[in-house]
């Protein structure tokens, strides 16, 4: 099968993030069968282009945190597929973005790393569906501090005390927030997926959701090899708002230390005793 | 850096979909980084049309100029539905020819001397559009008395990073 994607990059001119972005669309279009959806020019051709959206995977662009390209996807009614932010990947990497929009050695070599991570993902997609046998509700203890609902399932989860939990299936592992996550941050409007195929650490990040009042990181309960994540909440976020433990799951990941990793976790007991007093302390 | 300042804005169309959209993005570029540093002011396209209050509102109150790399002409509609009329537009497409203008669109690892050529020509173009409307500008500005000779720095992002 040829790899190729609808490629749909933010193409800002403004920074130097922006041009790495549409540095990378047209890499990708160089390297695979992949069409490019230019941003500004869907807003007036519509058809044309939301016709390739339909066609292949969508993957979007964005370069900063302004996320134009994922603005756009959304207001367009697109299913995104891949989602990638420049900015984040530089931090990850390392790399400091300077403000010449001149891209220099390691602004190509930062694109080029990243269309290989890419059309390596595209390759390894169909192990991106969740292979584990998961229980579609779960029996759940509640706190109440006002209008304010926090649930939290008593059976068979895992809890870090940054308010991600970890369901067990073998030597795989579901991984998601807790209700204390979406309520503090309410109407969650974007989710930025992990990569699928590498490799994260405990404690270490996992995406992003972010709402109107704040970005935030979901910290990894275990470490492992990212496996699969939930599709669904690139196109509707708003899926952890309503059940972070069932269809508003994040990602799924391969353990590599889960024995070490459970010293640093807390049962259900634990988590709610710590729930309770963050709720109490903490959120308004 | 006073309001009376007077600055030009350039909207480049973004140029995925041709040749000329990437002429027409390097030129506004040049225009910022050499020509016209301190009286440039980019608008960064995709942010314009998702809505971007500070490159919207640039553009209201202070003159532009639309580069598109072809005859959709997506800067110079964009800019003149949500916030007024352009000074001055540029179709590269009249400079380096239609066939060549929706060519593919080039990464720029793959520019030619012959595209830097197109460059510099579209660049000549708009330098000269540039000077009457900013001659223009600050006219009318004297005619208020209200005019200062700026040289701020410039450069544009709506983001509120401080990144020109």
């Amino acid at each position: 099968m040829s790899k190729s994607f609808a490629v749909l990059p933010c193409n800002g001119l403004d920074k130097a993030a922006g041009c790495i972005a549409r540095e990378i669309a047209l890499n990708i279009l160089e390297n695979s069968e992949s069409e490019m959806i230019c941003p500004v020019l869907y807003r007036i051709a519509d058809a044309r282009y939301t016709k390739i959206a339909q066609e292949k995977p969508l993957l979007v662009i964005d370069g900063c945190q302004t996320r134009c390209a994922s603005k756009l996807a959304s207001e367009k009614g697109l299913k995104v597929n891949i989602k990638l932010m420049v900015n984040e990947e530089a931090k990850n990497r390392g790399i400091e973005l300077g403000d010449s929009l001149r891209l220099r050695e390691k602004e190509l070599k930062l694109a080029q790393d990243l269309v290989t991570e890419l059309l390596k993902v595209k390759e390894t997609e169909k192990v991106s569906e969740s292979e584990i046998v998961y229980p579609e509700t779960h029996d759940y203890e509640v706190y109440q501090k006002d209008k304010f609902i926090f649930r939290v399932p008593k059976e068979g989860f895992l809890f870090n005390e940054n308010d991600s939990w970890v369901y067990i299936s073998g030597n795989k592992a579901r991984i998601g927030v807790t209700d204390y996550v979406q309520q503090s941050l309410s109407d969650i409007m974007f989710f930025t997926p992990p990569v699928v195929g590498s490799e994260v650490e405990q404690f270490g990040e996992l995406g992003t959701v972010e709402s109107g009042k704040a970005v935030f990181e979901v910290v990894s309960p275990v470490s492992g090899k990212i496996i699969a994540v939930n599709e669904e909440l690139s196109a509707a976020p708003e899926l952890i708002n309503s059940n972070p433990y069932e269809k508003g799951w994040i990602a799924e990941v391969e353990l590599s230390d889960l024995e070490s990793d459970r010293e640093l976790l807390l049962d259900f007991t634990g988590y709610f005793t710590i729930l309770k007093r963050k709720v109490d302390e903490f959120h308004v | 850096m006073s309001i009376n300042m007077v600055k030009v804005g350039v909207v480049s169309c973004s140029g995925e979909d041709c040749l000329g959209g990437t002429i027409s993005r390097l030129a506004t570029r040049k225009m910022l980084d050499e020509i016209r540093p301190d009286t440039t002011v980019t608008i960064c396209l995709p942010l314009f049309l998702a809505g971007g209050v500070e490159e919207r509102g640039f553009a209201e109150k202070f003159p532009t100029i639309s580069v598109d790399g072809c005859s959709k002409a997506c800067a110079k509609r964009a800019t003149e539905k949500y916030s007024g009329k352009v000074s001055a537009a540029i179709d590269v497409s009249d400079f380096i020819g239609k066939e060549v203008a929706e060519a593919e669109a080039l990464s720029i690892r793959n520019l030619t001397d012959e595209h830097s050529a197109m460059v510099e020509k579209v660049v000549s173009e708009i330098t000269v559009k540039f000077d009457e409307v900013l001659r223009a500008a600050q006219r009318d500005l004297v005619a208020k008395g209200l005019a200062m000779v700026g040289s701020g720095p410039s450069g544009g992002c709506g983001c509120g990073c401080g990144t020109k």
